[in-house]
C-alpha cells in the first residue's frame, strides 16, 4: 500500500502538506479556525475569566452589534448580564476537554474493540458485539444518574458517561468494516507472508477503516456537546459558574423566541467546529492516501 | 388502535387545520404535566386536580379564591362546631353520583377513610399529621368529625378530601366516579383526557360542556398552541411568552422561593451571619429581570392572602456594608464565617433557577462569604432538603419552592419551622410554643398569633433566606371569559369558565 | 443461515439477562422511590407503607427473585406513578416510536444514499460542497433550535401545520422533518466518504477501464462496496431513535419511549424503566442481527 516515493525533486513533507493545505481553501480555513479554538482553550479561562462571570443585572439580554457597550458585547449579553463573546471564550477549555475527551476516549476503545472483534476467534467476537449491544440498549441517561448517585458530578464522570454511551458506533463500524478488510487480497498476501495478527490490524486494516472512523468521529463531537447540553438540566457534569458551550446552549433555550443570541452562538461556535473538524478531517483521509493525493497537488499546481 | 388514529386523522385533517370553533362550547386545555393517574384521593397532587376537582369529584366545602369569598359550601350545605369541640355537616340533599347512586353521609365517611387508608398511598395523609380523626355517620344528611387534638380548621381540611362513592374499592382507580358535573369520557394516556357534561347534575349547569385535556411539556409549545387555536387555555406558560396583553394573564401563583438555612451548623448558628445572609441579598434587583414583573418580596414561607399575614413585617434591605461589618463582628467573635457554604438547588424548579441563584451566589460572595453552586436532581435534592439531614454536612442553603394555596400557615408552619418539622432548620422552644397555640386557637386569636410567629421568625429567629413569591402566567383564547387565580395551580374548575 | 440465528438468540438472551440484572441493581443504587413519589411533608411512616406496599423494604435480592419470578411468567409488574401494568404503559408508547422511526430511517436512508452518492461521483465539485455544508451544520445544530424554529414558521407564522400532538398525518410532518437532519447528516457524510473509497478502488477501476458506462458503476460496483460501513451508521442512528427522542416528543407532545423512559428514571419507576429497556433492547438486537445478516448479503466472502 505504502510505495516508496521515487520523484527525483520531492519537497519536504511538510513544505508539501502546506501546500496542499493551501490548495484546499476550505481545509486551510478550518485549520485556522481550529487553531484559534485551541489557542482560546488554553489562555480563556485566564484571559477573560473574570469578565465572564461579571454579572449585570440592568445589562441583560443585551442585543448583539451594539458597538458602544465595547467589544466583548459584540455579541450581546446573557439572562445575567454577562458578555457572551467572553463566556463563549472562557467556555472553550471546558468544552474541549469534555467533548474532546469524549470522543477521543470513545472512538480510541469502541475501535481497538471493534478490531478485536472482526479480527480475533469468532467466540471473542461474538462476546464483544453482544456487550456493545448492551451498551447502545442502556439508556444514556440512566447512566448518568448512577454515575451522578455514586460517584458525584465532575468533568471527569461526564467525560465517562458520554464517552461510554459512544463506544458502540465507533466498535460496530471498526468490526464491519475489518469483517470486509481482511478478506481483501493484500491483507491475505501479508498473512500468507506470515505479518502478526497485530501487524495486519494496525498496519494494513486500520489505515483503511479510518477515514470513516474520523467522519463519525468528527460529527460526535456535536452531538456529544449537545448531549451534555441535555445532561447539565439533571446536574450532573459541569455546574455553574463553569460553562460549556452546551451549558449555554441550555440555558439559552428558554429566550430562543425573545432573545435568540443566548443559545445561537455557541450553537453556531459547535457548528464551526463540528463543520472545521470535518473538513480537515475530509482533507486529511485526501492528503494522506497516495492514490488521492494528485487531487490536490494538481489543484496546488494551477492555483500556485 | 394507531391504526384507526391515523386513518381518522387522514380523514380529519382538512378540518382539523381550519379552526372554527366559534360557536364550539367545549374547551381544550394545554397542561405542562402528563396526567398519569385519575385517583381521586390523589388531586391534592396538582396535575390531578387541575382535571378531577370540582369537574369530576366534588368537595364538601371549598376555598373561594377567585372573589376572596373564604370557605364556601358545595356538598355540603353548612356545618358548626360541637360542644365537644368535633364539627357537624348537614350535606346536600338529591345529589347524586355520575353512576346513578345517590350521595349521602356514608360516601364521605368511606371518602375519608379511604384516602387515609394506610394500604394504599393516597397524598392526604400528610395534611393530617399528628392528629387522629374519627368520621361519624349521624343520619342520611349528617356526619360528625371528631378530631384529636381539636382542628379549628377542619372544614379547610376537609377541602382536600374528594368525595367518591361508597362503592368505590380501596385501591387506585383509572375511572373515577363523583358529583361533579362532567364525567371521564375517554382517557389516552400520554395524549388526551376528554370530559364531558351530565346531564342529572345537581348543581347550576355550566356554560362549558366538554373539556379536553393535552399535555405539552415545553412552555413555548404551549403558548404557541392557544395562538393558533389547537388549544383555548394554557394555565402556565413562560413569562417570557407572556407578550399579548389581550390574551396573556399573570396571577401570584402561591408558590414561594426560600433558601432553607440549618442553625445546627456553624456559623450559621450565629444570628449575625444570618442576618448577614440577608442584608447581602438585593431582591428588588431580581424583580422585572429574572423574576417575573408582579413577583413579590418574601417576608414568609407562605403568600400574603393567607390567614394571619402580618403586614409590619418588612422584607430585609439591601445593605452590603451593615452585612460586611456583621460578618466582620462575627469573624472577630471567633465565628468561622469563611466556612465555604454550599448553595443547592434542584434542577429545573422553577424558571431561571439557575440564572437566579447565581445571581445570589454572586451577591453573596460581594458581601464576603464564600459560596459554591450545586444543583441536584429531584432525588438527591430531596435527601437533602428533608431530615434526617446527611451527617458531616457543611453549612448548606437549601432553596426550594413551597406552595401553599390553603390560606392557613398551619399547612407550612409546622413542616418548616417545628423542632421536629420534617424541613425544618430550627429548634426554637418559643416558635413550637406558638405554632401549637395557633393550630389550636380560632378566629382573630388564631390570626394573632400566625402574625406574632410571622415576625418572630423572620425578625428575631432570622430563619431563612427568603426570596419571593412567584408569579405564573395563562394564555386564555380571547372567547372566553376566563383569568387564572391563585388556585389555578391546583384546580381549575370548567364552570368557572364562560364564554363572551 | 439458521443456525446461525439460534447461536445469535442465545447470545442476545445472555445479553438480555446482563441487561436486566445491571438495570436492576444499578437503578436501585439511585434513591428511594418514596422520597420521590411522595411530597416532601410525608411522614416517615407513610414512607414505610409506601414501600411496604410496593415491596421495596425487602432486601434487595428477595425483591431481584421475585422480580424474576414474575418476568417468567411474563408480568412485568406495575408503573407505580401510572397505577398500571408497567408492560401496557411502555407497549403504548413503543409502538409510536417504532412507527416514527421506520418512518424517519427509510426516508433518511434513501435521501442520505442519493445525496452522498451524487456528493462523492465529484469530489470538490458544487454539489459536494453544498450537501456537505447542508448536511454538517444540520447535523450539528441542536435539534430544539430546529423545532421551535419549524413551529414558529409552519404552524404560528404560516398555518399550514399543527403545532404539536398526534391525530392525523399532518401531525407527523414536523418531528419527522426535525428528527430527519441529524441522521441524515450523519449518513450523507459516511457514504460520501465510502464512495469516495469505493470508487477509487481497483475492481471499479477495471470496470470503468472496460467501458461499464457511469452510472452503473456508482450504484451497482461501489455502492455495494460502499455499503457496509453505512449500514453500520445506520444501524447506529436507528438505535437511537428507537430508544427514542426524548427532545422531539418533549417539544411535540409525541407519546413515545424516549420521555416515558426519562420521566420514569427520574420518578424511580423501576418496572417501568426495565421494561422499556427490555423492549427497546429487544428491538436493537433483532436489528443488529438483521444488519450483520445484511453484511454477508452484500459481500459473500463475509464470515461469522
Amino acid at each position: 500500500m505504502t510505495s516508496i516515493d521515487i520523484i527525483p525533486d520531492e519537497p519536504k513533507p511538510l513544505v508539501r502538506f502546506a501546500r496542499m493545505l493551501w490548495a484546499d481553501k476550505f481545509a486551510l480555513a478550518a485549520v485556522l479556525f481550529l487553531t484559534l479554538v485551541l489557542v482560546l482553550a488554553v489562555i480563556g479561562p485566564t484571559w477573560l475569566g473574570e469578565v465572564a462571570q461579571k454579572q449585570n443585572l440592568r445589562g441583560r439580554n443585551a442585543p448583539p452589534f451594539e458597538w458602544e457597550r465595547g467589544w466583548l458585547w459584540i455579541l450581546g449579553a446573557d439572562a445575567l448580564g454577562r458578555p457572551l463573546l467572553a463566556r463563549i471564550v472562557v467556555a472553550t477549555q471546558n468544552t474541549m476537554m469534555v467533548a474532546g475527551g469524549a470522543v477521543f476516549f470513545s472512538a480510541l476503545i469502541g475501535t481497538v474493540l471493534g478490531l478485536v472483534a472482526g479480527y480475533a476467534g469468532p467466540r471473542t467476537g461474538q462476546a464483544i458485539m453482544r456487550l456493545a449491544d448492551v451498551i447502545m440498549s442502556f439508556p444514556s441517561l440512566l447512566l448518568a444518574v448512577v454515575v451522578l448517585y455514586i460517584l458525584g458530578p465532575s468533568i471527569l464522570n461526564l467525560v465517562i458517561v458520554l464517552a461510554i454511551t459512544r463506544i458502540p458506533v465507533y466498535l460496530r463500524t471498526a468490526r464491519a468494516e475489518v469483517l470486509e478488510v481482511r478478506e481483501r487480497m493484500f491483507v491475505q498476501a501479508a498473512r500468507v507472508m506470515g505479518a502478526s495478527p497485530r501487524r495486519i490490524v494496525f498496519r494494513h486494516i486500520l489505515p483503511v477503516v479510518l477515514p470513516t472512523l474520523m467522519t463519525i468521529a468528527t460529527l460526535d463531537f456535536a452531538f456529544v456537546m449537545l448531549a451534555e447540553s441535555s445532561l447539565s438540566f439533571l446536574g450532573i457534569g459541569i455546574q455553574p459558574p463553569e460553562i460549556t458551550w452546551g451549558l449555554m446552549i441550555s440555558q439559552g433555550r428558554q429566550y430562543l423566541t425573545t432573545a435568540w443570541w443566548l443559545s445561537f452562538w455557541p450553537g453556531l461556535a459547535i457548528i464551526l467546529t463540528t463543520l472545521s473538524l470535518n473538513l480537515l478531517s475530509g482533507w486529511m483521509r485526501i492528503a494522506l492516501d497516495p492514490t488521492q493525493r494528485w487531487r490536490l497537488e494538481m489543484r496546488g499546481r494551477r492555483n500556485g | 388502535m394507531i391504526r384507526r388514529s391515523l386513518i381518522w386523522g387522514t380523514l380529519a385533517a382538512a378540518t382539523m387545520l381550519t379552526p372554527a370553533f366559534a360557536q364550539d362550547s367545549t374547551v381544550r386545555i394545554v397542561l405542562n404535566e402528563e396526567v398519569d393517574l385519575l385517583e381521586p384521593c390523589m388531586s391534592t397532587r396538582s396535575n390531578i386536580g387541575r382535571v378531577t376537582l370540582q369537574n369530576i369529584n366534588e368537595t364538601l366545602a371549598f376555598l373561594d379564591l377567585r372573589q376572596g369569598g373564604g370557605l364556601q359550601p358545595k356538598l355540603a350545605e353548612s356545618w358548626e362546631q360541637l360542644e365537644d369541640g368535633s364539627w357537624r355537616f348537614h350535606l346536600r340533599q338529591g345529589v347524586t353520583f355520575s353512576d346513578g347512586t345517590g350521595f349521602d353521609a356514608r360516601d364521605v365517611k368511606h371518602s375519608f377513610d379511604r384516602a387515609m387508608d394506610p394500604s394504599i398511598t393516597c397524598e392526604v395523609p400528610r395534611y393530617f399529621g399528628g392528629m387522629t380523626i374519627e368520621a361519624e355517620v349521624v343520619d342520611d344528611h349528617t356526619i360528625d368529625f371528631k378530631a384529636d387534638p381539636q382542628q379549628p380548621i377542619l372544614p379547610l381540611l376537609l377541602t382536600l378530601i374528594s368525595i367518591v362513592p361508597e362503592e368505590t374499592p380501596v385501591e387506585f382507580v383509572r375511572e373515577p366516579i363523583g358529583t361533579g358535573p362532567y364525567t371521564l369520557t375517554e382517557w389516552t394516556p400520554g395524549q388526551r383526557i376528554v370530559l364531558s357534561q351530565r346531564d342529572d347534575y345537581w348543581g347550576e349547569t355550566p356554560a362549558v360542556t366538554g373539556a379536553t385535556y393535552l399535555f405539552r411539556a415545553d412552555p413555548a409549545v404551549r403558548a404557541a398552541m392557544v395562538a393558533t387555536g389547537e388549544a383555548d387555555i394554557s394555565p402556565s406558560i413562560a413569562a417570557l411568552d407572556a407578550t399579548n396583553p389581550a390574551t396573556d394573564f399573570s396571577y401570584l401563583d402561591s408558590e414561594t422561593v426560600y433558601g432553607r438555612l440549618d442553625h445546627s451548623v456553624a456559623p450559621f448558628d450565629d444570628l449575625r451571619v444570618r442576618k448577614a445572609l440577608n442584608l447581602a441579598i438585593d431582591r428588588e434587583a431580581f424583580i422585572g429581570t429574572l423574576v417575573p414583573e408582579g413577583a413579590l418580596l418574601a417576608s414568609a414561607v407562605y403568600p400574603p392572602p393567607t390567614l394571619g399575614w402580618n403586614e409590619a413585617v418588612e422584607v430585609w434591605p439591601y445593605d452590603p456594608e451593615e452585612a460586611a461589618r456583621l460578618l466582620e463582628e462575627a469573624r472577630a467573635d471567633g465565628v468561622a464565617v469563611d466556612t465555604p457554604i454550599t448553595l443547592i438547588g434542584r434542577t429545573a424548579n422553577f424558571p431561571n433557577n439557575v440564572e437566579i441563584l447565581e445571581a445570589v451566589q454572586q451577591m453573596l460572595q460581594e458581601a464576603g462569604f464564600t459560596v459554591q453552586l450545586q444543583f441536584y436532581e429531584v432525588a438527591e435534592f430531596e435527601d437533602l432538603y428533608s431530615k434526617p439531614y446527611p451527617e458531616g454536612r457543611g453549612p448548606m442553603v437549601v432553596v426550594a419552592m413551597h406552595d401553599n394555596s390553603r390560606g392557613d400557615p398551619s399547612f407550612s408552619m409546622y413542616f418548616k419551622y417545628a423542632s421536629d418539622g420534617r424541613q425544618s432548620g430550627i429548634s426554637d422552644p418559643k416558635v413550637d410554643d406558638l405554632i401549637n397555640r395557633a393550630q389550636a386557637a380560632t378566629g382573630d386569636e388564631r390570626e394573632a398569633l400566625w402574625k406574632e410567629l410571622h415576625a418572630y421568625l423572620h425578625d428575631d429567629v432570622v430563619a431563612d433566606l427568603l426570596l419571593f413569591h412567584m408569579v405564573g402566567f395563562s394564555r386564555v383564547n380571547e372567547r372566553l371569559d376566563w383569568t387564572p387565580t391563585m388556585a389555578t395551580n391546583s384546580q381549575l374548575p370548567l364552570a368557572d369558565i364562560a364564554f363572551k | 443461515m439458521m443456525s446461525f440465528i439460534r447461536k445469535r438468540a442465545f447470545a442476545s438472551l445472555i445479553s438480555l439477562i446482563l441487561l436486566v440484572v445491571a438495570v436492576f441493581f444499578l437503578s436501585r443504587l439511585t434513591g428511594d422511590p418514596a422520597a420521590l413519589y411522595l411530597p416532601s411533608e410525608a411522614s416517615e411512616e407513610m414512607r414505610r407503607q409506601f414501600r411496604e406496599i410496593h415491596g421495596l423494604n425487602d432486601p434487595i435480592l428477595v425483591q431481584f427473585g421475585r422480580y424474576v419470578w414474575d418476568l417468567l411468567h411474563l408480568d412485568f409488574g406495575d408503573s407505580v406513578r401510572r397505577a398500571r401494568p408497567a408492560f401496557e404503559v411502555v407497549s403504548e408508547a413503543f409502538l409510536w416510536t417504532l412507527q416514527l422511526a421506520v418512518i424517519t430511517m427509510t426516508l433518511v436512508t434513501a435521501a442520505a444514499i442519493v445525496v452522498g452518492s451524487l456528493a462523492a461521483f465529484r469530489v470538490g465539485g458544487f454539489f459536494d460542497r453544498i450537501a456537505s455544508l447542508t448536511s454538517l451544520i444540520g447535523a450539528s445544530a441542536p435539534d430544539f433550535w430546529v423545532a421551535i424554529v419549524a413551529i414558529v414558521v409552519f404552524s404560528v407564522g404560516l398555518g399550514w401545520l399543527p403545532t404539536s400532538g398526534t391525530g392525523s398525518v399532518w401531525h407527523w410532518i414536523l418531528p419527522i422533518g426535525v428528527l430527519f437532519i441529524r441522521p441524515f447528516g450523519l449518513i450523507v457524510q459516511v457514504v460520501r466518504g465510502s464512495m469516495i473509497n469505493a470508487l477509487s478502488s481497483a475492481y471499479v477501476k477495471t470496470a470503468r477501464a472496460k467501458g461499464v458506462r457511469t452510472r452503473p458503476i456508482i450504484f451497482v460496483h461501489a455502492l455495494r462496496n460502499a455499503m457496509l460501513p453505512v449500514i453500520t451508521v445506520i444501524g447506529d442512528q436507528a438505535a437511537a431513535l428507537l430508544n427514542g427522542a426524548v427532545v422531539i416528543e418533549t417539544i411535540f407532545g409525541f407519546p413515545g419511549v424516549g420521555k416515558l423512559m426519562i420521566d420514569s428514571i427520574l420518578q424511580r419507576d423501576f418496572n417501568v424503566v426495565l421494561a422499556a429497556i427490555m423492549i427497546t433492547a429487544i428491538a436493537i438486537f433483532i436489528m443488529n442481527l438483521l444488519i450483520d445478516l445484511a453484511y454477508a448479503l452484500l459481500d459473500p466472502r463475509i464470515r461469522y
